[in-house]
């Protein structure tokens, strides 16, 4: 195995909040790692540090590096949006464009980015479709507004939103927590199913969902990345006791 | 699109399926060594350790599938069936090497009186197609094939008692006694853990806890 990423001494801020503490770790190729931890422990923040879109709140800092195919992301010259092309990312809420169409959501990323042959774009609005589990579901209705699908449906619609530019990573922000457990599962079987190609990082509440779905687990508190190894290591013999007693419902 | 937890049960049937054959292999050579002759004590203990082995890994397998998949209703009981078997699989190791024991101990029924060697044959004949049985009722999940073990079962038992019955009442050697005593008894133990499997497969099947002794 590969690393994705490696990351080194990040640290992060919101105003004078340091929220992310030296966080120091290699993230595996083509594998799905889970970030947990209880609300506020920095999940989220450091997903974004991930994709640079932490730099985008206002008063947000980030420092250290993030190597990522062997190039430091935070580096000179470095062009935050080819940095976000390369690692799409997935909201907790679905949040299809609400005035386009199915169609129109999965083609807007190529769109933007000067793709204007028919062709080209319909086989990449298919492909895209197909790789999120949903090209049988709308296949008829690629005009009809992307809003007008149900919940999970169009949570299948913005992962096939972000697979249409081809990135290598998807970063996924609590994709299940707006979803009924029927739908949850339909995700969470596409995410296995991504896996065989893509490096799936994904920030999950849901202690459950992190041991399903994912072959690497990492544990978060209070900004600091307690433990970090193999999800089945984690859930059957967490070396830290804080660990060990978030897993059993001690504290969340 | 499976489910996620599919692999891994996969993985678990897989496992158990190869630990039924090597467990039937085990119970054969250890029983033809005996009745035949020859010397296959390594064999079988190396087999019997293999089981022992695979097991192990089932019983690591599903300790991470309940860990990680919060298995329910047939799924739980697939997986808790599933640790029991592997064990089931390994008793057969272990009686085969205790069979293949006594051969290199103290003989085996080669030089004994016909009567005792085909006693011991025809009853090792028996309760192989019980494992024979088990491994199909395990590969199918077909209760109503597992019910079928009932009857060899009881068959099996009768044959066990029969036999001591007749050694008590003729005269032959002790070196005979011992060893076709504790062969067929380990026979009798075959059949049981066999109509465990059987068991096992109707609970996965039905969730209904049939006891087919």
């Amino acid at each position: 195995m590969a690393s994705k990423f490696e990351i080194q001494n990040l640290n992060a801020w919101f105003g004078l909040k340091h929220v992310l503490k030296n966080i120091n770790m290699k993230i595996e190729e083509k594998a799905v790692t889970a970030i947990i931890g209880p609300s506020g422990c920095g999940k989220t923040t450091f997903i974004r540090c991930l994709n640079r879109m932490h730099e985008t709140t206002p008063g947000a800092r980030v420092s250290g590096r993030v190597i990522f195919n062997g190039v430091d992301i935070y580096g000179n010259g470095v062009d935050p949006v080819m940095v976000r092309r390369k690692i799409g990312m997935v909201f907790q809420k679905p949040n299809p464009f609400p005035m386009m169409s199915i169609y129109d959501n999965v083609a807007v990323g190529l769109k933007l980015n000067g793709v204007k042959d028919r062709k080209i774009l319909d086989a990449a609005v298919r492909r895209s479709l197909e790789l999120a589990n949903l090209w049988d579901e709308v296949k008829d209705d690629l005009n009809k507004p992307g809003v007008s699908l149900s919940g999970g449906q169009q949570q299948r619609l913005c992962i096939a939103r972000a697979l249409a530019v081809e990135p290598e990573v998807l970063l996924m922000d609590e994709p299940c927590s707006a979803l009924d457990p029927i739908a949850t599962a339909k995700i969470e079987a596409l995410i296995r199913k991504l896996a065989e190609n893509y490096t799936v990082i994904i920030v999950t509440h849901n202690i459950q969902q992190a041991a399903r779905v994912s072959d690497y687990t990492a544990f978060f508190y209070l900004g600091e990345l307690v433990e970090y190894g193999l999800t089945k290591q984690i859930f059957e013999n967490p070396k830290h006791e804080l660990t060990e007693r978030y897993l059993t419902g001690e504290f969340g | 699109m499976g489910r996620i937890i599919d692999s891994g049960l996969k993985e678990l049937s897989a496992t158990l399926h190869r630990m039924g054959e090597l467990a039937h292999r085990a119970v054969l050579t250890a029983l033809l060594e005996c009745l035949e002759g020859g010397e296959a004590y390594r064999e079988v203990c190396e087999m019997a350790d293999t089981l022992v082995a695979m097991a192990d890994n089932v019983e690591e397998k599903t300790f991470e599938l309940i860990a990680r998949f919060q298995p329910v209703a047939s799924d739980l009981r697939t997986i808790k069936s599933y640790m029991k078997i592997a064990y089931d699989f390994t008793r057969f190791g272990r009686y085969a090497l205790d069979i293949s024991f006594l051969n290199k101990q103290i003989g085996g029924l080669k030089n004994c009186e016909e009567w005792i060697s085909s006693h011991v044959k025809s009853m090792g004949g028996k309760t192989l197609d019980m494992i024979k049985l088990s491994i199909e009722s395990l590969k199918s999940h077909n209760p109503q094939l597992a019910e079928r073990i009932a009857g060899k079962e009881k068959e099996v038992d009768k044959m066990y008692f029969e036999f001591l019955d007749k050694l008590i009442k003729n005269s032959t050697t002790s070196k005979c006694i011992v060893s076709s005593v504790l062969i067929v008894r380990y026979l009798e133990r075959i059949a049981d853990h066999a109509t465990y499997i059987c068991e096992s497969i109707i609970y996965i099947a039905t969730g209904q806890k049939k006891v087919l002794r």
